[in-house]
Formats: C-alpha cells, structure tokens, sequence
C-alpha cells in the first residue's frame, strides 16, 4: 500500500512538469493552431538561462527566476512575430516545419551558450519529509506547489481579465472576436507571451529537480504533446488532468510493471482512451 | 533575403576553402567523426577536443617525422550525433573527399558499429574510442584498433569484488537498453553467481530520464543487500541523489566513470558518500600519472572545463597512431600503419594505464586493455581503492574465441 | 506548362540519374545520392499519406525500421535469399501499417500525428529493448547485400548497388504516380479537400485512408530494408522520430501533393546538412534558420516556387 502511494506521490511531481508544459502547448494550440514543437527547446533555454543566472553570476534565485520569465516573454513574442505570423495563412504542417526549424535553431543556440554538459540548478531545499513511511523531498513539495499556483494564476488570467476574455473569444470563435473588436493582432503575441512564460517556469522546475541537458526538451515536448491529446486539444483542464495521469501512469508503469516499457505503457494508455474518446478526455467532440 | 543568402553563400565558399586540407609536404591531416551535438556530445565533444589536444602537442614537439620528412597533424573533425548514418557520411566524406587516411574520435556504439562494418574495405585506419560495445572488436578488422576495453572486460572483474564483500541480493538499476552496460551487467552475474549470490531485479532507465524514484521505490521493497548503477553519469548521479531521499539504505557499486564535478552538480558530498564505482582506471585526479595530471592541467586551460573522465582514449589514440606512424615508415600505406599499430608498445605519453599483451598496447583482435579498480566516494573525491582482479590475458583469449 | 514540357522535364532527370555515377568522382557523393534515392521512396509514401489524402503521420522512419529489420531478420533466422526478404518487407510492414493505422485513422489533424508520433517511439522503444531478437542500441552489422548474378553485377560495387536502388525508386514512382491518377487518388484528394463531403456521398472514407496510409508503409519498408542492405548495419537509432520528421520535410520543402516533390525533398534532406558540415557546430543553427526561411518564402515548396515562376513567365509573354 505505501509502495502505491510512493508511486503516486512520485508521479505527481513529473505530471506537474508535463502539466505546465502542456499548459504552454495547448493555450497556442488552442487558440493559434500552432503545434509548437519548439516549446521544449524554448523552455530548456529559460532553465539554463536562470542557471547562469545563479551559478554563473552569483543572483539569488528570487531574483533569476523573474528575470528568466522576462525574457521568455520577450522571446516568445520574436518568435511569434518573426517565425509564425508569417506563414499563417499558410496550412498548419507549414507552421509545424517552422516549429521544427525553430528547435534545431533553440536547440544549437543553447549548446553554443551554455555548454554540452548537463546543468541542475542549485537550491538550497534539501531536506527530505517522510509521512506515514512515504518520503517527499521538500524540493519536490516546492515544485508540486509552484506548478499548482502557476495554473491557478493562469486560470484566473484567462477567466477574469479582459485579456483572457479576449483569447477565449478568439478560440471560441475567430470571426465573432473580430466583430466584436477583439484585436486579433495582438492576441497572438500575449499568448506566446504567456506560453513562453509558463514553458520558462516549467524548464526552471526541471533544471532545479532533475537536470537541462542537450535533448531533454525535445523529450519533454513530446510528453507535452501526448498530455495534450491526452486531455483534449486546448482544453486548459484536460491539460492539467492529462499531465497527472501521464505522470502517474509512467510511475506506476515503472513500478509495478517495466521500466524498460514505462514510456511504452503510457503511451498505449494513451492511444487507448483515444479510441474511446477521440477528442480527448475532457476535449470538445468536434 | 538576398543579401543573406550571398553573406551565406560567401561564408559557405571561404569555409569550403578553409576546410579543403592544404596537401602540403609537410600536412597530414586526421580525421575525428564523433558526437559533436546532441545527447551523445558530453562524450564525442570531449573526444575531439582531446584529439586536438594532443596533435596540437605534437605539432608544437616538432610533429611526427616519417621517413625523413616531419608531417604537421591537422585536424578534420565531423558531427556525426553518435548517429550510425550520419557517422557513415562523415567517414565517407573524410575518406572519399577530404582524402583522410587515419579517422580517430567515436565515443558511442552505434555508429561505431555502422563505421566498423564497412571500414574493412577502405585505405584508412580506424581507431575507436570510449565506445564500449564489444562485437566492434570481435571480428579482428586488420585496420581498427579501439583504446577502451570493452565493458564486461570490467563488468566480471566487479562481479568477483562484490560478491567478495558477501553480497547476496543485489538490484541493478542501469541503462539496460544499451548494449555494453547490459554486457557488464551479464559478466556481473556470472561471477556473482559463482559465490552463491544472484540479481534480484534488473530495472532500466532510458537515456533522457533524471527521475528514477519509480524504479528506486520498487527496489526499497525487495530487501536487496547492495544495488549496482550502471550507466551514463548524468542520469546515474540522480539516482545516487534519490537513493537518499527515498531512504534507501544500502551499500552501493556503480559502473559510471563521472568525474567529482559531474556528481556534485546533482548530488551533494554526503549523498555521494560511501559510493563505489567499479571501473576501468580512467581518469581522476587522485589515482592520476604525472601525464594524467599534465593532461587535466593542458585540457582545462585550452577549453576552460575539466576533461570528461573518459577523454583520454581519444587523447591516446593520437600518441598510438603517431608512434605507428613513425614505426611504419609511412603516411600512405595504411595497411603498413595498421600492422605497426597491432605490434605498438604502450606509448610514453598516454594518459590511461594500459596493461600490454606480450608487450604490445593493442592484441591480436585490436583491442586494448586498462587496469580495473575500485573506487569509493569519500568526503567529495573519488578515492582509489584497489585494483580489481583483472585478467587481461585470459580476456583476450576469449575475445578471440567470438565473432 | 505543358504536358509534353513536364514529360521531358521528368526524361531530362532521369538521364541526369542515370548518368549521375559516371560524372561524380568522388565516391561520397554517390553515396549520399544511394541515400537520397532511398529516401525519394520513403518521401514518396510519405507524400500519399501527407500530400495527397492530407494526413500528416509521423512514423516514417519507424516502419523503415520494422521493413529494415524484417529484411535482416528473416534473412538471418531464416536464411531466405536476400531478393526474397527484400521483397517480404514491404507486405511485413503492411501488417504492422494496419494495426497501427485503425487506431490512428480513427483521428483527425494533430491528433492523428501525434498518435502516429507515439506508434513512432513504441517501435523505437520496442527495437531498443528486445535485444533477443534485435540486439538492441549495438545494432545488426554484416547484413550481406543481395547476391549479384555475373561478376560484373556485385552489389558491394556502389555503382551497381545505385543503379539498383535507383530502378527501385523509378518503379515506385512509378507507382505512386498510377496511384494518384486512379480513381483512389482523386477519392484520397478529396478527402484532403472535405472529408465530410466524401462521406456524404456514400463513399467510406476510412477504407482509401486506410489504403493510403498502408501504401505509404510499405513505401517506407521497402526504403528501410534497401537501407539496411546497403549500410550492412542498422540500430534503432535509424529510426527515430527526428527521422520521421525528415520525411515529412522532404515531403514540404520539394512540393507537397505533387509527384517530382518528394524527388527533390529527399535530395535536399541529405544533401543540405552534408553542405553544412562545414559549419561545424553551427550546422544545426543553420540548418534550421533555413528551414524556416524556405518555409516562410516558398510555401508550396521548391515545386511551388517553380510552378509560380512559370506561371509569372508565361503571363509575361
């Protein structure tokens, strides 16, 4: 019984990375029809920008972290404007090469700037609960929690701002949102903003946990994409109850079935709901 | 737009230009195919930079001097991603274009394997690397030589040490999906076996995973009296990490080759403390030769970061093909070359400690062999502690015996 | 431009291709053109499925490796001829094509790419780990290549083992081509049009996806096992998604939904980035900031381009 509930407390914290990178997928998803598949390799930069930060200038964390959301914001915005507005009249697996093109740019930057070998951001969090025989580092608490007010604040953004009525009513219905004076213009630029923020937030989390390494965007990307079908192209639930049964699914997998095959089983899980729910578990039927 | 594309297309000639070997009398130019991008780069990067290294060193000696004339070494070096197609068309492009004879560098197996099955058939000499997979040495190719002894060379050898520590239960968690770690492994048993011992579970881990709680969790409940890491250093340190933290405590043996620097970005002293690594003798600074030391000190100062523990196959590799060079009294007849490389002493200038077959570096299959010992963590380094039981000899017999 | 000007156009590159070894002198360019020729069938299947029915599938390169190693494996266990074998790989691939295409061709759009993209890492996973039959990341090596009938046809010969590969890829161009003239192929065109459209006029647009993306497989195996043979090595790392997505990228840059497409897509997929070696670490950073330069200003394509081009001269005169 503990050993299961080690494995969901374990799965959590992974579920919770995937869940903010599949945030980040699914709101340009969603409302631009972008596969973004250089979200990882975007995310990767901002976790190796605030381990420069740290390590490489001695600024306190508190201070990195918004500085490295900053210029996630800023970049997700040139990328906005200079890689997907031009082509976005043109069919969707145009953008998708674009997107390709992106990562290998994101990815060969980053190698260039910070390095081939891995990075792990330093915290001083190391000190280790143990509750009822289930363990749970203070760092994996931390990370669990700030996932979960990163979703909370995006969810009030979309729900109460004037902004976030405004993406909703692009996503909703293009046409509409213009005739009611949305400007379309900008809305695509907020939204990069705020994916690139959160992706930046996800790759910080990943490099103080586990490691930023060459590659491991493009893994988690592909995760991130798998949370997204998974839940439901664009739904912002489906794409925080995707990540958690990913992670959780991997876990257990891992546990109690194959290692070798965790990534397998998951991904057969995944292909199985689809079959039953095509749109995704929370997604709308089209 | 256009005026990108001319800058482009100038840059691409100037570098055409620049990278066509200048024949010269007195050039000869080496290749490197390796890892240069990528997931594989924290090996193949290092391996190239230590190539170049070491003919830098060369050069600034004087360069080699064959049959009366004094060739200065210049470097080729090609991406291959540790991808097999893309190591076959950086090979191809060296041999066939850029008209290399002696191609040095490859740190990982599978495109090594791809290289190895055809470079049988060329004018050129191969020399591996860190790539451990061991059917690239099986096959005797005449013209391949490789500086790292394959992995269950080592893996029996750290068998016999912990099943001498009277270990019964043991859990492996390794990078099982990788052929030579699963090799070391294998040979592990064999002679865990022998002493009555056994593996309890073998768990794997892919390469791009940093969270191995699952499979750690699974351990915690079989009640295993040692646990066996086996795989690359960047994944294997987090599980040195969350060992710890999921209160697992038993005694633990790796087969990793990270250096202090490498572990210490993930894991602190106190979660390292106690850890053994069971591994052929490469480079850390406290079991170092006076090269060693000399090397980490050169390496440092040219690329600003410490070596990789495993660089210096690649550093060696330049020393052996120099003295083989020189012994065969040419830099054309390669198959002269790789004959001299099979009859080469150890060099005086090597880094790693290579234990000689019948005196030579390399044996009859072309492979070479170091020590093998065991080294514990201990308050922030990694101590050597003794040389594990390693029969040299008797292991290339064996090699010779597969195809 | 006319029928007959394109007819000659297509002549015109073939006599290039035919007499392609004899011009080239060094050897790695022939090397990269037996490549290039098999990734001109791969992107030839891919094309079906992407460019004509409109389905975007990400795992090319994953049913490569299953006609690559069905090749190797029979040949190895069950000491079948290599002609046979290389011949079986591509009705093998079929049957894996079909289980994973019922699933997948259930969806739509992303979905469908991204199911096809995780079919694409379960074989790689699966390639990776069941080293029994596979050998795993170590890979096959010595995959003999197919027995030559005179002294003069041996197949280690490059020369000859391109004039193969390259009858090979004529044929399936062929075939591609009868494939998009027929009655399936405007059905397939159609679906990429309006989907719905298509089932309310009673035709099951599930059975010409199904065919298609089937077709595309056993394009893609037969390309997989005339690799295999070739290197006389294969691993799983061949196989990968980033292989898959060059696929789809020969398939975009030379013109989708167009037959000589797929033919320079594949050319530029191998060639470019051996063009960039020179470029040393940079090489990924360039490569990319060209993909998505060509992408922004030639959206249909290299085919696209030129139609454009001839459109804007003929208007002209």
């Amino acid at each position: 019984m503990i050993e299961i509930l080690q494995q969901i407390v374990n799965g959590i914290a992974i579920g919770g990375v995937y869940v903010l990178i599949a945030l980040g997928l699914t709101t340009v998803f969603g409302i631009l029809g972008i596969a973004h598949f250089a979200h990882g390799s975007v995310s990767m930069f901002g976790g190796y920008l605030t381990f420069f930060l740290v390590a490489g200038q001695g600024i306190p964390l508190v201070i990195a972290i918004p500085v490295a959301l900053t210029a996630g914001v800023v970049l997700g915005m040139a990328i906005e404007l200079l890689a997907y507005r031009p082509v976005r009249k043109a069919s969707h697996i145009n953008a998708f090469i674009v997107a390709l093109g992106l990562t290998m740019m994101v990815e060969g930057l980053n190698l260039e700037f910070f390095g081939h070998e891995q990075v792990v951001i330093p915290t001083s969090f190391d000190r280790v609960f143990n509750i009822g025989g289930v363990t749970l580092p203070e760092l994996r608490l931390y990370v669990i929690l700030a996932a979960a007010l990163l979703i909370a604040a995006m969810t009030i953004f979309v729900e109460r701002t004037k902004t976030g009525q405004a993406i909703r009513a692009v996503a909703e219905n293009r046409d509409a949102a213009i005739l009611m004076g949305v400007n379309v213009r900008t809305i695509p630029l907020v939204v990069f903003a705020m994916s690139t923020a959160l992706g930046v937030a996800a790759g910080i989390m990943v490099g103080a946990l586990f490691a930023i390494a060459p590659g491991i965007g493009e893994g988690l990307v592909i995760k991130g994409f798998a949370v997204l079908i998974l839940g439901g192209l664009g739904s912002i639930p489906g794409a925080i109850v995707g990540g958690i049964v990913l992670g959780i699914t991997e876990s257990l997998a891992a546990g109690f079935v194959s290692s070798a095959y965790k990534d397998v089983i998951a991904f057969l899980v995944m292909i199985f709901v689809l079959l039953f729910r095509p749109q995704g578990l929370l997604g709308k039927a089209s | 737009m256009k005026r990108t594309i001319s800058t482009l297309a100038g840059a691409a000639v100037a570098a055409l230009i620049a990278a066509q070997p200048v024949l010269a009398e007195e050039t000869l130019a080496i290749g490197v195919s390796d890892a240069l991008t990528g997931g594989a780069a924290v090996y193949g990067l290092p391996q190239a930079n230590a190539v170049k290294l070491a003919a830098s060193e060369i050069n600034a000696a004087g360069g080699i001097s064959v049959g009366g004339e004094t060739y200065m070494l210049e470097v080729i070096a090609y991406d291959d991603k540790g991808n097999p197609t893309e190591a076959t068309n950086a090979v191809r492009k060296l041999i066939d274009r850029d008209g290399v004879k002696y191609i040095l560098g490859f740190c990982c197996s599978g495109a090594t394997g791809a290289v190895a099955s055809f470079i049988e058939y060329e004018d050129a000499v191969m020399l591996v690397g860190n790539a451990a997979e061991r059917s690239i040495t099986t096959r005797e190719i005449p013209n391949l030589t490789r500086t790292r002894p394959p992995a269950d060379y080592t893996g029996a050898a750290a068998g016999a040490f912990v099943a001498a520590k009277g270990h019964k239960r043991v859990a492996v968690l390794g990078a099982l999906d990788v052929g030579f770690y699963a090799s070391y492994v294998d040979a592990f048993e064999k002679e865990l076996n022998k002493a009555g011992g056994e593996i309890v579970t073998r768990e794997a881990f892919a390469l791009k995973d940093r969270d191995m709680t699952p499979q750690l969790t699974k351990i915690r409940g079989l009640e295993a009296d040692a646990l066996l890491v086996v795989g690359y250093v960047e994944p294997a340190a987090f599980i040195y990490r969350q060992s710890v933290e999921l209160g697992l405590d038993l005694p633990r043996y790796g087969f990793t080759s990270g250096s202090e620097e490498q572990f210490l970005r993930v894991a602190t002293s106190e979660q390292m403390e106690g850890v053994w690594d069971l591994r052929p003798t490469e480079l850390t600074l406290l079991s170092a030769t006076e090269n060693g030391i000399a090397y980490h000190e050169n390496y440092a100062a040219a690329y600003g970061i410490s070596p990789s523990p495993s660089s210096p196959y690649a550093y060696d590799q330049t020393y052996a093909l120099k003295d083989a060079l020189e012994a065969a009294g040419t830099v054309e007849d390669t198959a002269a070359v790789a004959r001299a490389l099979r009859e080469l002493a150890v060099p005086d200038e090597v880094v790693m400690q290579y234990l000689p077959i019948d005196g030579k570096m390399f044996d009859r299959n072309g492979q070479a062999y170091t020590s093998n010992g065991a080294f514990q963590w201990r308050d922030g380094n990694w101590t050597f502690v003794q040389d594990l039981p390693s029969d040299p000899v008797a292991y290339s017999e064996f090699l010779s015996t597969l195809d | 431009m006319t029928r007959i000007a394109v007819s000659l156009l297509y002549a015109g590159a073939l006599v290039v291709l035919i007499a392609l070894p004899q011009l080239i002198s060094v050897k790695y360019y022939l090397h990269l053109s037996i490549l290039a020729l098999i990734w001109l069938i791969v992107s030839q299947g891919q094309n079906l499925i992407q460019g004509y029915t409109g389905y975007v599938s990400i795992v090319g390169a994953g049913f490569m490796g299953i006609g690559a190693y069905s090749t190797t494996l029979m040949g190895m266990h069950l000491g079948l001829p290599v002609w046979l074998t290389i011949l079986l790989a591509p009705p093998m691939t079929a049957v894996f094509a079909l289980i994973v295409g019922y699933p997948s061709l259930r969806m739509k759009g992303h979905y469908f790419a991204i199911v096809t993209l995780a079919f694409n890492l379960v074989i790689f996973i699966v390639l990776l780990n069941f080293t029994e039959l596979t050998q795993g990341e170590a890979g096959i090596t010595g995959i003999p290549k197919p027995a030559g009938w005179l002294e003069a046809l041996n197949f280690r010969d490059r020369e000859v083992y391109y004039y193969f590969v390259l009858a090979v890829a004529v044929l399936t161009t062929g075939i591609a081509w009868a494939i998009v003239r027929s009655r399936v192929g405007q059905i397939l065109m159609a679906i990429r049009q309006n989907e719905d459209l298509v089932g309310a006029l009673g035709v099951a647009a599930w059975k010409y996806k199904l065919f298609a993306f089937v077709a595309s497989a056993m394009f893609a195996g037969l390309g997989g096992a005339l690799y295999a043979h070739y290197q006389s090595f294969i691993n799983p790392e061949v196989f990968g998604v980033a292989q898959s997505l060059d696929a789809i990228l020969a398939v975009i840059v030379g013109g989708s939904g167009t037959l000589a497409g797929p033919m320079i897509g594949a050319f530029i997929v191998i060639f470019l980035p051996e063009y960039l070696r020179f470029a040393d670490s940079f090489r990924l950073i360039i490569y990319g900031l060209l993909l998505v330069l060509a992408t922004i200003f030639m959206p249909r394509g290299i085919v696209g381009l030129a139609q454009d081009l001839g459109a804007r001269i003929a208007g002209r005169r």
